[in-house]
């Protein structure tokens, strides 16, 4: 990744950031609200695939666990994996990834990104959350992700500076003139 | 061919990160890099608290304006005023009935300390918790205004939590709903036991309740202060919502219900006192 993507990683990060602490950790719906890092994983992997949608989801991981008091590191082992998976599913359609598909991959990120963390978060001796809690913060997340995904993933194609069509082309991400 | 370096590359990528990811978890898990990992967490929390008061300050008014069109800045504080007044009342309420079962239970000259005789740090609370698996809250108050570690945190009603994080303006607490909070308390005719938070919206468990224990719904239940106990005595944390004794066993199930409305918790105030342990 160029630098000047790496750059525009810290603007999106500190700028999530915000808006979590700041706006969304007050829409509380049913004891829970939207993940906007996670959100952004999950663009990551749509807009930059696999390989560098991981890298991307791993330094947004590290921010987004300054703001919690779960185990530092925890968000990025669950948000690589999950870019990863989108990522890996976002090469089957060519070009920009459509408005149905963008959608879809936000409603499995959620559930499957905030199901991973509740897991890992219990294999690593974090409080188990009641079933039915569990229930509500996939709901709301998911809703958060599906709700935000179009904006979120036109923010992370500025991210890496990607065009229609050229985000599977390596030689764009390399020199980083996909414009 | 290519295909096939590209997939190799990605999986590397894979392990690679994973393997960073369990590396960061592993060191920031104990230690020296522990301590690093809160500084740098409190630093974020500081830096981020002046636009968190800022964001509030715009964003609660146009919240407040559909709840009250005409005079809303009086009628704000008028209901913040009497939402305290009303809690102040609930905590002398309970106090008052607990003390009056102490009495019944110890000799009349037996000293008691109180939690109103500390003193309190008030602060606002600025943040809900980031995390959806977390029940913590952050305020605008920290080790510059006296605020530290382990100090416990009450409101109007009763007990809030405690301070798990410090910063130099802003403060984490751990809110007693949360599974990984115990709090010895009191309850009933001289019963002690400990109760455990089951997460959000849920009562409070009293473990180890003997089936001997007398006690009945609404009944107060508040901190016991005994021995090293993490909290100072007599801060009310609810009633008894639930009590069950089964035939077989020697233990009761007892469920407390908080004082506390956490959804609605704007300001708390954090007891400058510390734990003898």
């Amino acid at each position: 990744m160029t630098l000047q993507t790496w750059g525009r990683l810290v603007l999106v990060a500190l700028l999530a950031a915000l808006i979590q602490v700041g706006v969304l950790n007050d829409i509380v719906v049913g004891g829970a609200h939207p993940d906007l890092f996670l959100l952004l994983a999950i663009s990551a992997g749509l807009a930059a695939g696999p390989q560098r949608g991981a890298v991307m989801a791993f330094a947004l991981g590290l921010v987004a666990d300054l703001f919690v008091q779960t185990p530092y590191g925890l968000s990025s082992l669950c948000y690589v994996l999950v870019a990863f998976a989108v990522g890996l599913a976002a090469g089957v359609p060519a070009g920009r990834a459509p408005i149905g598909f963008q959608l879809a991959t936000a409603l499995l990120g959620g559930v499957g990104g905030t199901l991973l963390y509740a897991g890992v978060g219990a294999l690593m001796g974090q409080p188990s959350v009641p079933r039915h809690e569990l229930v509500v913060v996939v709901a709301v997340v998911t809703a958060g992700c599906v709700l935000l995904v179009s904006p979120a993933y036109r923010l992370l194609e500025w991210t890496v500076a990607v065009v229609a069509g050229a985000h599977h082309d390596p030689a764009a991400f390399v020199s980083g003139s996909a414009r | 061919m290519a295909a096939s370096r590209r997939n190799t590359s990605q999986r590397l990528t894979l392990v690679i990160l994973l393997l960073a990811s369990i590396t960061v978890i592993t060191v920031a898990y104990k230690g020296e890099a522990r301590r690093l990992v809160g500084s740098v967490r409190n630093g974020a929390g500081d830096a981020l608290a002046p636009v968190q008061r800022g964001i509030a300050a715009v964003l609660h008014p146009i919240g407040n304006l559909f709840a009250g069109m005409v005079d809303y800045g009086g009628a704000l504080s008028e209901n913040q005023r009497l939402q305290l007044e009303v809690g102040q009342l609930r905590r002398q309420l309970i106090q008052a009935e607990q003390a009056q079962a102490q009495l019944n239970q110890l000799q009349s000259d037996q000293k008691l300390p109180f939690a109103a005789g500390i003193p309190e740090v008030l602060g606002q609370v600025i943040s809900s918790p980031s995390s959806n698996f977390d029940l913590t809250i952050e305020i605008d108050r920290g080790t510059s205004n006296g605020v530290g570690v382990a100090m416990p945190v009450v409101s109007g009603a009763g007990l809030v939590g405690t301070v798990i994080s410090a910063g130099r303006s802003t403060a984490v607490i751990q809110l007693l709903t949360d599974p990984r909070s115990l709090i010895g308390v009191r309850f009933g005719a001289g019963n002690v036991a400990v109760a455990v938070g089951q997460g959000e919206g849920n009562p409070l468990q009293l473990q180890d309740v003997s089936e001997a224990s007398v006690t009945r719904r609404g009944a107060p239940v508040v901190t016991s202060g005994l021995d090293t106990a993490a909290y100072p005595s007599g801060i009310p944390v609810g009633t008894v919502s639930f009590v069950r004794h089964s035939g077989g066993s020697l233990t009761s199930e007892v469920l407390v219900t908080p004082l506390v409305n956490f959804s609605v918790l704007q300001y708390v105030a954090v007891l400058q006192w510390l734990s003898p342990a």
